[in-house]
C-alpha cells in the first residue's frame, strides 16, 4: 500500500535522513497515532489560548485600560511651543526645520531681524510627512515638537496643511519639547 | 407525550375542527400544517445560522485571545443579523461574460439542497416535519439531498466565468464525492446496529438508563464515530478540509464572484449544512432528543432542547478544530479519503457485523 | 481490440495577484497549471517600486536614512545598520561600544518581530488562521519596546551616522527582559500548533526542494540558503557590530525543502533570544554617539557594509564624490534574490504549494522592488 502523503520520519532539529520506502502497517499506525497526538496538542495549545488575557485594543474607547496610549516621545502630530500668557512663539524661523525635512513639507517665511526674528508663516504639509523627526531634531531652539496625538485623519487632505495658527493652538499644551525618556 | 407534538396536535384538531365547521377538505389542513412547519424550521435554520455565525466569530476570537464582534449590541450580538442585513441591501453583481442563469441557480440549488435535510431530522418524541413519515429510509435521504448541493456550487463556480471559482467547484465535487463513501459507510455500521434507517428508530434504539444507551458508548462504533465526524467535516467544507474556498490559495473558491443576497445564500446554507452535521451527528451517536437525565425526563425538558444542546456541543467542537488546524493540500485529501478512511470504513463494518453476529 | 479514449485537457494560465490573498503584498505570479499542477510560474514583479536607489542621490546622507526603514519595512532597523555602517565606514568613524550593542540588540528584536511575520503568514496560507493571531500578539509586544525607544511602531528612523537617535528609555531593559522571559515558551507554543502538526509537515516537507548548488548560483542568502544546509551567516562569516563578543549558533537543515527553511527560522528565534539575553547582561554604560560634523561630506570613494537581515544578506553599497549627497546608493536586497530562485522551487508542485512555498522563502516585496 502505497501512502506517499504520510513519509515516515520523525523530524529532530539536527538533520536527520528521509527514508524513501514504504512504510510498514506498524509503522502506519504509529504515524496515524502520532499525528492524532499532533493534533490533540494543537487543540490544548488553542484551548489553553482561549482562556487567555485578550489583547483586543477597544479602539474608539479613551479609556487606558481599554486602548493602547502613545509613550512620551511618540512622533505624531507637529506643535510649535507657544508661551501660554504671551502667545509668543519660541520659534526663531531660522528655517534649519525647512532645509532638513527629506520631503519638503516644511515652508517657513520669517520675519523681522535679530531677536525679533520669528516664523510670519510656518506651514507643515502632514500629508506629506513621514514623520522622520528630523525637523525637531535639528531645532536650534527646541520650539518644534511631535505631539503624541496621532488620530489626525480626515476627509479632506487641505486639512492636513497645518499653519501657525494651529500650530500656536497646539503649541499652548505643551511647555517643553517632548522626548523619549 | 412531549410538549412539541401536545402544542402541534392541539394546532391541528383546532384547524381540522375549523375545516369541518367551513367545509373545507382535511386535505388542506395537511398541506398547511406541513408549510407551517417548514416556514417554522427554516425561520429556526435561520436563526440558528445567525447564533453560530455569531459563536464562530466569538469562538474564534477567544481563541486567538482576541473578543471578538463588540460593538453592535451588548457584546456584539446583533453583530451578524446587521450583516444578514447588510448582505441583503447589497448590490448584486454578476460578472461579465458570467452564465447568469447558472449563476443565479447555483446558490439557490445549494440552499435549497441544504435546507432539505432539515425535513427528517427527529427534533423531539415523533416532531418530524414529515409529519406521517418517520421516513424509513430518512438517514439516507438526508445524505442524498446532501450530495445535491454539489450541483448548485459547480452551477456557481462554471457560471461565475472565473478560473478560480472554476478550481474551487471542480476540488469542491471532487471533495464531497470522495467523503460521502466513507461517510455512508460509518453511518451503515450505525444503521447495522440500530437494524433501521429511520432516524427516529435510531434514536428510539438508544434509550436506556441515563445516557448509557448511546452508540458512542459502544467500542465497536467508535471507528464508525470518527470516520464519520472527518468525513463529515470534509462534506461541509470545514478546515482542514476547507480546499475548495481555500482563502489563501483560490482566493474564495467557488464564491469569488458572489456579492449580496447570493453570497448570503451560499454562507447560509454552508452553516446550515454545518448544523445538519451536528443534528445527525448527535442523532446517531449521541442519543438524538433523548435525555441524559433518563427517559422520560424527570424535568419535562423537552427533547428538543437536549437534541439542540448536543448538535451546538458538535457544532462548537467543529469550531475549535477549525482554528487549531491548518488545512490539507488536495491530493492529500483524496488520499485521506480513498487510501485511509475507505479501508477503515470497511473494517468498521467488519467489525460491527462481527460484534453483532457474535456478541 | 483495445478501446482508448482521449479527453483533451488544455493548460489553464492564471494571475495570481497583484491582488490575492497570499502573495504578501502586490506581486504577480504567472502561473500556468495542467488541472492542479504548477506547469510554469512566472514572478512578475516591480508593482511596488519606489525608486529608493534614485531617491538617495537628491537627498543628504542624514535625509536619507528615514528613507532605509521604508523599503524592507519589516526589517527596519537591519536596513537602518546596513545604512549606517556603510557611511560610518566612508566617514571612518568608530560607534561607542554601548551604541554597537544596542544596535544589536535593536537588529536582533526586529529578526525575531520578522520572523514572527513570517509564521504568522506562512501559518495563515496553509490556513492555520490562529497562529497568525498569536505571533502579531507577541509581535505587537517588540513594537512597544521599539515604540519606547524610537518613538515610532514600525518604521524606526532610530540609528544615526555615529550613534542613535536617543540612549534607551528607563524601562527598556526591564521590559525586553520581560519579554525574552516568556517568548521562549511562546515559540514552543507554535512549535506545538504548527511546525510539529502532522498536517502542516505534509504540506511543507518534501516541497519546494532546492539544492545548495542551486542555492549559491542563484545568490540565495539566509534562512533558505541555510535551509540546505550550507553554513552561511554574515554575522559568522563577515562579523560585524558586537556579534564576534556574543555567543550562538547558526542553524543549518539538510533537507533543502519548505520545512528546513521554516525550521531554520523557528531555531533563530531562539538565537536571537539568546543573543538579546547575552547584550542585556554585557551592555555597557556610556554615550550612545561620537560627534559627527552637521554637514556630512565623505571623501570620495565607495563603501559597501552588509548584515544578515532576516531575509538573508542585506547590503548597502554608496559611492561618494565628496558632496553631502551619494553619488549612487545600491541595495542588495536579499528578497530579490531569494525571489528568483522561487520558479525552480515550484517544479512540479501543487497549486497549493505555490502559497507554501512562496510562504516559505518570505519575501517582502517593498524588498524585491525597492
Amino acid at each position: 500500500m502505497r501512502l506517499s502523503f504520510l513519509n515516515a520520519e520523525r523530524r529532530t532539529l539536527m538533520p536527520v535522513h528521509r527514508s524513501r520506502r514504504e512504510p510498514t502497517v506498524a509503522e502506519l499506525l504509529l504515524i496515524i497515532l502520532e499525528g492524532a497526538w499532533s493534533i490533540v496538542v494543537g487543540l490544548y495549545v488553542t484551548f489553553i489560548n482561549f482562556w487567555r488575557t485578550k489583547v483586543t485594543d477597544r479602539y474608539p474607547h479613551r479609556d487606558p485600560a481599554l486602548n493602547w496610549q502613545p509613550r512620551p516621545g511618540y512622533r505624531g502630530d507637529f506643535a510649535l511651543i507657544t508661551d501660554r500668557e504671551t502667545g509668543k512663539l519660541r520659534c526663531i524661523g531660522c528655517q534649519q526645520c525647512q532645509n532638513i525635512c527629506p520631503d519638503g513639507c516644511i515652508l517657513v517665511v520669517p520675519e523681522g531681524k535679530g531677536k525679533e526674528r520669528h516664523p510670519k508663516e510656518f506651514y507643515i504639509d502632514a500629508g506629506l510627512c513621514m514623520y522622520c523627526g528630523l525637523c525637531v531634531e535639528v531645532c536650534p531652539a527646541d520650539a518644534l515638537t511631535m505631539t503624541p496625538d496621532y488620530e489626525t485623519a480626515t476627509d479632506d487632505p487641505r486639512k492636513l496643511v497645518r499653519d501657525i495658527d494651529y500650530l500656536r493652538e497646539r503649541g499652548m499644551e505643551y511647555d517643553e519639547v517632548l522626548r523619549v525618556q | 407525550m412531549s410538549l412539541l407534538s401536545q402544542i402541534s396536535n392541539w394546532l391541528r384538531l383546532t384547524a381540522e375542527g375549523l375545516c369541518q365547521r367551513w367545509g373545507i377538505p382535511l386535505l388542506f389542513v395537511d398541506l398547511l400544517a406541513w408549510m407551517v412547519a417548514v416556514a417554522v424550521i427554516i425561520g429556526l435554520v435561520l436563526l440558528i445560522v445567525l447564533i453560530f455565525v455569531y459563536l464562530e466569530r466569538k469562538v474564534s476570537g477567544y481563541i486567538q485571545t482576541r473578543l471578538g464582534p463588540m460593538r453592535v449590541g451588548p457584546i456584539g450580538i446583533f453583530q451578524t443579523a446587521m450583516d444578514a442585513l447588510k448582505l441583503l441591501i447589497k448590490e448584486d453583481i454578476v460578472p461579465r461574460g458570467a452564465d447568469k442563469i447558472l449563476h443565479t441557480l447555483g446558490p439557490i440549488l445549494f440552499f435549497v439542497a441544504a435546507m432539505l435535510g432539515y425535513v427528517v431530522i427527529p427534533w423531539d418524541d415523533k416532531a418530524i416535519i414529515a409529519k406521517y413519515v418517520d421516513l424509513n429510509i430518512g438517514i439516507l435521504y438526508v445524505t442524498a439531498v446532501g450530495s445535491v448541493g454539489i450541483i448548485g456550487i459547480i452551477m456557481g463556480g462554471w457560471g461565475s466565468n472565473n478560473k478560480w471559482s472554476l478550481l474551487g467547484a471542480i476540488r469542491s465535487a471532487a471533495q464531497m464525492i470522495s467523503y460521502e463513501v466513507p461517510m455512508l459507510l460509518a453511518i451503515i455500521c450505525v444503521v447495522m446496529q440500530a437494524e433501521s434507517m429511520s432516524l427516529g428508530r435510531i434514536v428510539t434504539g438508544q434509550q436506556g438508563a441515563y445516557l448509557s444507551g448511546w452508540y458512542c458508548w459502544r467500542p465497536w462504533l467508535w471507528l464508525p464515530l470518527i470516520l464519520f465526524f472527518i468525513a463529515a467535516t470534509a462534506e461541509v467544507n470545514r478546515v482542514p478540509f476547507d480546499i475548495p474556498e481555500a482563502e489563501s490559495e483560490l482566493v474564495a473558491g467557488y464564491h469569488t464572484e458572489y456579492s449580496g443576497m447570493k453570497f448570503a445564500l451560499f454562507f447560509l446554507a454552508e452553516y446550515a449544512n454545518v448544523f445538519v452535521v451536528g443534528l445527525i451527528g448527535a442523532t446517531l451517536f449521541f442519543g438524538g432528543w433523548l435525555s441524559p437525565l433518563g427517559h422520560p425526563d424527570p424535568l419535562h425538558i423537552p427533547g428538543f432542547f437536549w437534541l439542540m444542546a448536543k448538535a451546538f456541543a458538535i457544532v462548537i467542537f467543529l469550531m475549535w478544530i477549525r482554528w487549531t488546524l491548518p488545512r490539507l493540500r488536495v491530493d492529500q485529501l483524496m488520499a485521506l479519503a480513498w487510501k485511509l478512511l475507505l479501508p477503515a470504513g470497511f473494517l468498521a463494518i467488519f467489525i460491527v457485523a462481527v460484534v453483532l453476529l457474535y456478541i | 481490440m483495445t478501446t482508448e479514449t482521449r479527453t483533451r485537457t488544455e493548460e489553464l494560465t492564471i494571475n495570481m495577484g497583484p491582488q490575492h490573498p497570499s502573495t504578501h503584498g502586490v506581486l504577480r505570479l504567472v502561473v500556468t497549471l495542467d488541472g492542479e499542477r504548477v506547469v510554469q510560474v512566472i514572478p512578475d514583479i516591480g508593482y511596488l517600486h519606489s525608486s529608493m536607489e534614485k531617491i538617495a542621490e537628491r537627498l543628504t546622507y542624514q535625509q536619507y536614512l528615514p528613507y532605509a526603514d521604508r523599503y524592507d519595512y519589516l526589517n527596519a532597523m537591519g536596513n537602518e545598520l546596513a545604512y549606517v555602517m556603510a557611511v560610518e565606514k566612508l566617514l571612518g568613524i568608530e560607534p561607542t561600544p554601548r551604541c554597537q550593542f544596542i544596535r544589536v540588540m535593536m537588529a536582533e528584536m526586529n529578526r525575531i518581530a520578522s520572523h514572527l511575520v513570517y509564521f504568522a503568514t506562512l501559518g495563515n496560507d496553509v490556513g492555520a488562521v490562529s497562529v497568525f493571531l498569536y505571533c502579531f500578539r507577541e509581535r505587537e509586544a517588540i513594537l512597544d519596546l521599539f515604540e519606547a525607544a524610537s518613538g515610532q511602531r514600525l518604521l524606526y528612523h532610530y540609528l544615526r551616522i555615529g550613534g542613535l537617535r536617543n540612549d534607551l528609555p528607563d524601562d527598556f531593559c526591564a521590559g525586553l527582559g520581560h519579554f525574552l522571559s516568556y517568548f521562549p515558551s511562546r515559540i514552543d507554543e507554535y512549535d506545538k500548533l504548527l511546525t510539529k502538526n502532522r498536517i502542516f509537515r505534509s504540506r511543507m516537507e518534501g516541497v519546494g526542494h532546492f539544492s545548495a548548488e542551486d542555492a549559491l548560483s542563484y545568490g540565495v542568502t539566509g534562512p533558505c540558503l541555510r535551509g540546505c544546509g550550507t553554513d552561511y551567516d554574515i554575522r559568522r562569516a563577515d562579523p560585524y557590530c558586537v556579534y564576534p563578543q556574543l555567543d550562538f549558533t547558526v542553524p543549518t537543515f539538510e533537507e533543502c525543502d519548505a520545512m528546513a527553511r521554516h525550521l531554520v527560522r523557528q531555531e533563530e528565534m531562539r538565537q536571537s533570544v539568546r543573543i538579546l539575553q547575552q547584550c542585556l547582561e554585557m551592555l555597557p554604560e556610556g554615550d550612545v554617539s561620537v560627534k559627527v560634523p552637521r554637514r556630512i561630506k565623505p571623501d570620495p570613494g565607495e563603501a559597501y557594509a552588509r548584515v544578515e537581515s532576516p531575509r538573508g544578506e542585506l547590503g548597502c553599497y554608496i559611492v561618494s564624490d565628496g558632496s553631502e549627497k551619494p553619488y549612487r546608493l545600491h541595495w542588495r536586497a536579499p528578497s530579490f534574490y531569494n525571489l528568483q530562485a522561487y520558479p525552480v522551487m515550484c517544479k512540479d508542485a501543487w497549486v497549493a504549494d505555490l502559497v507554501a512555498i512562496l510562504g516559505s522563502v518570505d519575501i517582502v516585496l517593498g524588498d524585491v522592488d525597492r
